[in-house]
Formats: C-alpha cells, sequence, structure tokens
C-alpha cells in the first residue's frame, strides 16, 4: 500500500486525540482475541469435536465470551472511532483533554473489574466467579465486583458523550448558523439514544442487583429485572450498529471513490433510531409470562417500523458505492459491480459485512414476528442471526474500518494488504457457514446456550443432517479464529513498519448536502424529548403491570449465587493468605 | 498542532485514493454530480433483495411456522 | 429536501414490507390463532411451589371430554413430571391440553425440541401455553435457558399416545 497523499495525517494534526483513539482501539481487539479463543471452544465444544473443558466450565467461557465481545470490544472500539470523527469532523480537540483521559480509564477500570470476575469463575480455588451470562438474569448472581464493574463501565461511556457534547456546544459558540457535519450528527444521536437506554440497566444493576449481591436488600423480582435488562437490551443492539453505519456513510463511499449519496436521508436514518430503538425491547420476552399480549403487540409493530432506517440505510449507502463504481468508469445495470475496489480490504470487508448483514436482515425479521418467535426462540438460530449483524456487521466493519483508519493514527502502513485481503474473506466464508448452520440446527429445536446439546432425544431432523450441521459450525468458527489471529497479527506487525508522511484523508462531501435538509433535524433537544415520551409510553404500564403483580423485590425469591462465598468471607481468607505470606 | 489548516470537509473534487487501496488502483475517470446520475443498478439489487425478502417470508411464516407441529392456542 | 425518485420508491416499498409484516401477524393471532404467553396463568411464590394447590402434586388431570391440564415445576436440573427420575408426561392424541409450567428456582425455559411450543420459565410466574396434539409420537423436552453449571442435563419426554393406549398417569 504505497498510495500517497498531501494532506497532513490525523495523528500529524490532532497527536494526543489520536492516542486516545490508539488506545481504545487496542483495548478492543484484546478483547476481540481473547473472546474469539473462547468462540472457537464453544464452537467445538458444542459440536462435540473438541472438548477440552469441563462442560460446567463452558458457561464461564461463554459469559467471557458475550462480554468481551458484544459488551467491551464493540463499545471499546465504538469510543475510539467516535472521538476520531468528533475531533475530525468539528475539526476540533476536546474542550478539555484531562477529561477524556478520565473516561477511557473508567471504563478501563470497569472493564478489568467485570473480567476479573468472569475469568475467575476458571480458577475454582478462588471464591469469585460470575458464571451468569451477558444477560446476568436474576436469581442466578454474580459477584459483587461484576456488577460493580459494569456500572463504572456504563459511567464511563456517559462521561465520553458528556465530553463529545461539549466539543460540540464549543464548536456552535464559534459556529452559530453551520449546520452540524454529519458524523458529529451522528455521534451526538448514537449518545442520545444511548443515555435513555442505558436507563434500564443502570436501574437493574444499581438499585436492585449490586445491593442484592452485596447483601443490602434480601429479594429482587426475576421478571422485572429482566424486563429492565432488555429495555436496554435492544438498543444496544444500535449502539453497535450506529457505528458501523458511521463507517458505511461517510467512509465507505470514499473509498469506493464516490460521494454520499444523500446527506439528509443519513440524518433521518440516525432519528430514526434515537426515537425507535428504546420502546421496542419486550420484543425479546414475547415468550415470557407474566406481560400481557398486547404489550407484546405495540412492542412488535415498533421494532417492525425500525426496520425502516436499516432499508433506507441499504439504499443510500449501495447507491453511493455504485456512485463510486459509475465514477471510476462502471457501467451497466450491474456490470458497475466489477469497477469496485475489491482489491481494497477496508472496501471488500465493509461490503462483504452488508453483504452478510442483509441476510441477518431477514433473520432479524423472523425473531421481530411476536407469534413466529415460538418457533426460533432460544434455539441456536439465535446466534445464528447475531453473528451475521453484530458478530459480521459490526465486527467485519471495524475490522475493515482499521484497515483505513490505522495508517491515520499511525504514520504507519499496514503490513500486509494481501493477508488482510485474505482476513476479510476468511470471516465472510466462515460466517456464512457458521451463521448458515447455526440457523438451520435452530429450526429443528436445538438449544442456544448449551454445552452439549445432545439429548437422549434426537432432534426432529433429516437422518444424518445435525452431524453435517455440526460440522459446519466447527469449520466455520475455525476459520473465524484464524481470520481473527490473522487480523491480530497483521496490526500487530503494523507497529513496526517504518514511519512516513503522506496518510492524510479527506472524506468528500455528500451529492446531497445538508443544505437540502430542513434545519430541524439538527435540534438535539427536540428528539431526545420525543424518544423519552415513546419509552415512558411503551414501558409504563408492563413495568406498572410487573410491579403491582409482584411488587418491587419479588416475593420469597432466594439468591442463587454463581460464587461458593461472598465477597467479605473471600477478602478476608485473602487477608489472611496474605498475612502467612508475609510471615 | 491543529493550527495547519484544512478544511474537514474539502470540496476540492481532485479525491485523494484511499490509503488502504493496492498499488495501481484505477483512478476516478469522471466526476458525476447528483443530477447526472441515477443508481440504477442499486434500485435492481434492491428489487431483487425486496423479492427474496417476501419469498422467505412467506415460507418462513406459512410453511416452516404455521406448518410446524404443536401451535400455541391458548 | 429533495429525494431522488428512486429512493421514493423504495421509501414507499420498505414501508409496504412493513404493514405486510404487522399484517401476516396479525392474521397469524386473529386468523390462525396462535396466541402468546400472557399474564393469565397468574403467580406463585418459588418458595411455596411444594405447598402449592397443583404444583404441589404435578402431573397430568383430565379436566374436559378432551381436555388436559399439565402442571410441570422446572428446577435446577429437572422438570417434574418430564424428566426421567420424574417419568414422561403423557398425553392422548386429538386433545387439547394446558401447560401450566413454573420454575422453584431460577429462570429456565420449557420448549418441546423442533415444535412451536416454546416458553420461558420464571420465578414468580407461571406460563400457561395451549396446545393440541394431533399426532402420537415422542418429543423431547429442553430447558433453553442457561440456569447454572448443569444446564445441558436438563431434558424431559412428551409421549403422545392413542386414546386407547391411555391409563391417566404420569410415568
Ligand atoms: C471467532 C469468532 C467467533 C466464534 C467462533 C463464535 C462462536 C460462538 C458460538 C458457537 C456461540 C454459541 C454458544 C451457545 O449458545 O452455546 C456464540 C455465542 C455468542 N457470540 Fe460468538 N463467535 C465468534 C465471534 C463473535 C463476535 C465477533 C461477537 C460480537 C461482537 C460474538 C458475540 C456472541 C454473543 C453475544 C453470543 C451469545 C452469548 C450468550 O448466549 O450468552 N461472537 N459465539
Ligand atoms: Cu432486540
Ligand atoms: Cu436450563
Amino acid at each position: 500500500m504505497s498510495t500517497q497523499t498531501d494532506q497532513p495525517s490525523f495523528v500529524d494534526r490532532y497527536p494526543e486525540e489520536a492516542a486516545v483513539v490508539r488506545r481504545s482501539l487496542l483495548v478492543a481487539f484484546v478483547m476481540l482475541g481473547i473472546g474469539a479463543l473462547m468462540g472457537l471452544v464453544q464452537a467445538l465444544h458444542r459440536t462435540n469435536v473438541l472438548r477440552i473443558i469441563d462442560s460446567a466450565d463452558y458457561y464461564t467461557v461463554l459469559t467471557a465470551h458475550g462480554v468481551f465481545l458484544a459488551i467491551v470490544f464493540t463499545i471499546f472500539f465504538l469510543v475510539g472511532l467516535y472521538q476520531w470523527a468528533v475531533t475530525r469532523s468539528l475539526d476540533r480537540s476536546p474542550v478539555d483533554i484531562r477529561f477524556t483521559h478520565a473516561w477511557a480509564t473508567m471504563m478501563t477500570v470497569g472493564s478489568l473489574m467485570a473480567g476479573a470476575a468472569i475469568l475467575l469463575g476458571f480458577i475454582d480455588e478462588v471464591p469469585v466467579s460470575a458464571d451468569v451470562l451477558f444477560t446476568f438474569y436474576a436469581p442466578l448472581q454474580a459477584h459483587p465486583i461484576f456488577y460493580a464493574g459494569l456500572a463504572i463501565f456504563i459511567v464511563g461511556t456517559w462521561m465520553a458523550g458528556a465530553d463529545w457534547f461539549r466539543t460540540w456546544l464549543a464548536w456552535r459558540k464559534d459556529n452559530p448558523d453551520e449546520r452540524i457535519p454529519l458524523q458529529t450528527f451522528m455521534v451526538l444521536t448514537t449518545m442520545i439514544m444511548w443515555y435513555v437506554a442505558t436507563l434500564g440497566v443502570a436501574v437493574e444493576v444499581l438499585v436492585f442487583l449490586l445491593p442484592w449481591s452485596l447483601g443490602l436488600i434480601d429479594s429482587v423480582d426475576p421478571l422485572l429485572t429482566r424486563t429492565l435488562f432488555w429495555f436496554f437490551g435492544h438498543p444496544v443492539v444500535y449502539f453497535w450498529l450506529m457505528p458501523a453505519y458511521l463507517l458505511w456513510y461517510t467512509v465507505m463511499p470514499k473509498i469506493a471513490g464516490g460521494r454520499l449519496f444523500s446527506d439528509p436521508l443519513a440524518r433521518v436514518v440516525f432519528i430514526l433510531f434515537v426515537l425507535l430503538s428504546t420502546p421496542v425491547g419486550i420484543h425479546h420476552q414475547y415468550v415470557d409470562p407474566g406481560i400481557a399480549q398486547g404489550f407484546k403487540f405495540i412492542a412488535m409493530t415498533n421494532t417492525m417500523f425500525l426496520l425502516l432506517p436499516s432499508l433506507l440505510t441499504a439504499f443510500t449507502v449501495v447507491a453511493s458505492i455504485e456512485h463510486g463504481a459509475r465514477q471510476r468508469g462502471g457501467t451497466g445495470l450491474f456490470g458497475w459491480l466489477t469497477a469496485l475496489p475489491w482489491r481494497d480490504p477496508a472496501f471488500t470487508g465493509m461490503a462483504l459485512a452488508g453483504l452478510l448483514f442483509a441476510a441477518g436482515g431477514f433473520s432479524g425479521m423472523v425473531n421481530a414476528g411476536m407469534n413466529i418467535n415460538y418457533l426460533v426462540h432460544n434455539t441456536l438460530w439465535v446466534p445464528g442471526h447475531f453473528h451475521l449483524t453484530v458478530g459480521t456487521a459490526v465486527a467485519l466493519t471495524f475490522m475493515a474500518g482499521t484497515y483505513w483508519l490505522w495508517p491515520q493514527l499511525t504514520n504507519r502502513e499496514i503490513y500486509s494488504r494481501p493477508i488482510a485481503l485474505a482476513q476479510v474473506v476468511m470471516w465472510f466464508g466462515g460466517m456464512a457457514l457458521m451463521s448458515n448452520a447455526m440457523h438451520v440446527a435452530g429450526l429443528f429445536g436445538v438449544p442456544r446456550r448449551t454445552a452439549e446439546p445432545q439429548y437422549s432425544f434426537d432432534f426432529p431432523a433429516l437422518f444424518g443432517t445435525i452431524g453435517e450441521l455440526r460440522l459446519q459450525i466447527a469449520v466455520g468458527g475455525t476459520l473465524l479464529f484464524i481470520s481473527t489471529v490473522l487480523f491480530l497479527s497483521n496490526l500487530a506487525f503494523s507497529l513496526g513498519t517504518p514511519k512516513r508522511e503522506g496518510f492524510g484523508q479527506t472524506i468528500p462531501p455528500a451529492l446531497s448536502g445538508p443544505e437540502d435538509s430542513p434545519a430541524v433535524l439538527d435540534n438535539m433537544k427536540l428528539w431526545a424529548a420525543i424518544a423519552v415520551v415513546l419509552v415512558v409510553l411503551a414501558y409504563a404500564l408492563p413495568l406498572g403491570a410487573i410491579i403491582s403483580d409482584n411488587g418491587l423485590f419479588g416475593v420469597g425469591i432466594e439468591p442463587y449465587p454463581m460464587l461458593v462465598r461472598p465477597l467479605f468471607d473471600w477478602a478476608g481468607a485473602t487477608l489472611a493468605g496474605l498475612a502467612e505470606v508475609i510471615a | 498542532m491543529s493550527g495547519t489548516t484544512v478544511p474537514a470537509e474539502s470540496n476540492e473534487t481532485e479525491a485523494e485514493p484511499s490509503v488502504s487501496a493496492a498499488t495501481g488502483q484505477e483512478e476516478i475517470q469522471r466526476e458525476l454530480s447528483h443530477e447526472e446520475y441515477d443508481p440504477k443498478g442499486t434500485l435492481a439489487l434492491i428489487l431483487i433483495y425486496f423479492a427474496i425478502l417476501m419469498a422467505m417470508w412467506v415460507f418462513m411464516y406459512f410453511v416452516e411456522f404455521l406448518g410446524n407441529e404443536l401451535v400455541v392456542v391458548g | 429536501m429533495h429525494i431522488h425518485s428512486y429512493e421514493k420508491l423504495w421509501l414507499g416499498m420498505a414501508l409496504l414490507l412493513i404493514v405486510g409484516f404487522i399484517g401476516t401477524i396479525t392474521y397469524g393471532t386473529v386468523g390462525a390463532g396462535v396466541q402468546m404467553v400472557d399474564d393469565s396463568g397468574g403467580n406463585v411464590e418459588p418458595g411455596n411451589v411444594s405447598e402449592h394447590e397443583e404444583f404441589g402434586e404435578p402431573g397430568v388431570e383430565k379436566v374436559g371430554e378432551n381436555e388436559y391440564d399439565v402442571h410441570v415445576v422446572a428446577r435446577q436440573f429437572v422438570f417434574n413430571p418430564g424428566s426421567e427420575v420424574y417419568g414422561a408426561i403423557e398425553v392422548p392424541v386429538n386433545s387439547t391440553v394446558n401447560f401450566y409450567v413454573t420454575s422453584a428456582d431460577v429462570i429456565h425455559g420449557f420448549s418441546i425440541a423442533g415444535t412451536n411450543a416454546n416458553t420461558m420459565v420464571i420465578p414468580g410466574e407461571v406460563a400457561e401455553i395451549t396446545i393440541e396434539t394431533e399426532e402420537t409420537g415422542e418429543y423431547g423436552i429442553v430447558c433453553h435457558e442457561y440456569c447454572g453449571e448443569g444446564h445441558h442435563n436438563m431434558e424431559g419426554l412428551l409421549r403422545v399416545v392413542p386414546e386407547d393406549e391411555y391409563n391417566g398417569s404420569t410415568q
């Protein structure tokens, strides 16, 4: 990759900010590596290809996989990317970089605490564990440092949002009449959504689970805490997706040699996410007892309308790429596809990610379909679905985006473009194989989250196919793991390529620019207010009904700690042990 | 450092190639404005996607789901 | 704000798709009669399950001409009845079966493998689902929600037997 430009790169212009971005991405990639290893163990274990762990430990592995990948990897990448996007598009530094360092530190400390609680579950001698999976449904109970770590992590993300809002307000003072640059617009709308969404999990953890794990309250209501979890659990999906969309809308047209087709439509899409992401969480509870069918129906209609922004995105993004292809000489109804820069791993990775997202979109429509949820709920279909969305549309876009972003953050070239290209193609192939087999196995009734789905009865599949599906999952998972290793090692070698100039990149303006759109789109307060109203409308009645049935803290619910001794005993034992060592 | 001013959103048409591009990647050959460009290929692709979605939905809902055993009726 | 005519077309089609999905699902509820698990099962304290009128002695009970109530208690890591230690659940073919499932400890799942009968089992709540048995045969039952380190051992069996072989007891 010897493309030379005369623009100064991001790190030339904003060295301190580039350092924050780099560090966030590095944390994200370390988590990706650990998570992928866990994924490999799962794929081989549950297909009975290779069982190196005890089946009881499978759930420790699965908790680590879910938390490290779906929470830590995705969100650390997000904060890194968004720090870059805000700085670049406003062309200005944070108001106080120390605050920027503070939130990055908070998030790291929180992740380390939660991560330690999970991984200590492997060591039987240490009575700390958090084998509660990333959904941590009560009354399964994790060690308090797991919940405390999560809380600190989330507060860190809130501070990050505050930092970006502050930067924007400062910019606004100097530029009172300008439209918000698109990337900053995307960051701000994402964070409004996030503030609304995280209310659910903040209440769940701070009011219920953390005090309960410390023994301050006796009991929590499983249905209520679970409903609060999903209040957050659906919008978090869009928290993963919106940074990927930011890359698709603003970076992908650039590397395709084209321009964004419509800036106003991109804004409309992000506003729809702010409004509709949260009042839909009950769609994860379609088959929960204790929630009336009417509430489920409302969640279903809201969810279906939430398809709209993604369907619009499909058009705008593909049209922007087609624009690039035609500017690069592409012709014909489909012939232009050959004029795309397929040898650029950043482009190919994002394009393949988008392709699998189109397939994942379909299985998501099935998940969303209320009564058809009976067919797929908690079967392997569901992880089949979200490995296409968060596991590919998001994860592969992030990796592909890194090939483009990293040189601008370091002034160093990516070690090997061909390896990068092989890596993204391998992820695509591995995931197509694994995810397709998971979908099909799910239709036969094979459950998810299970170490040994070999029961004393047979799943009603055609003879022999369950064995084939297992093999596809194992092979797909192995390809994915190799792909992750290629990504990480390519990046590690890129730390040592020679430094040079000329990695600056500009992002071309949209074909139809922001001046074409009504100014009300930029009114953040208005959208935040409407989002809150919609959430109240969707959740006041269901939450009220649960609380009036069960009370706030449930009736007669015993905790089922996933640890052997409570915190204080453990601290005591540790101190005693230390004293012995010193003496 | 941020004193070196490069407009964030440059209107310059000669955009530099992607830093991740392969050596010798084709350059942009012509400029297409909003007026000159109709995304015909995109429309064709998205219509195909629409047809697939409809067919798959009907299959999943009416064959796989309603045709499955033990439908929950109450 | 000028939107390209193709984009307007796609917006219209996307809305059509969404309305079509909602329409299908409404048909499933109203036309095909598929009902979601809801709050009709009521509540039961997990600690008091063994003293509960029905869940104290869970099992199959004939409640009408061709209608049976089946009360099931899920606990780490068995279904009572359903799992081997308690015996399979047995019901006759061509009958209406109302399942009432609750948990005595943590959250579990209750899924009759490969069929549409599938519900969460949440402590404090009673999941009520009604099915119609149309064919004889054996169906596996799995707990499909992680419930602790023995989760993968939590399974059961449902036997749908011909009317004349049905002897009215759980075995
Ligand atoms: C090396 C690549 C990967 C492999 C081989 C892999 C494999 C798997 C498998 C087999 C499961 C199902 C386990 C079960 O239900 O018993 C699973 C679950 C899951 N995976 Fe992955 N995965 C990979 C990458 C990812 C990525 C990149 C993400 C997200 C960014 C992700 C997120 C998840 C989540 C959230 C679950 C569900 C955990 C739960 O049920 O609690 N995975 N993965
Ligand atoms: Cu959701
Ligand atoms: Cu279980």
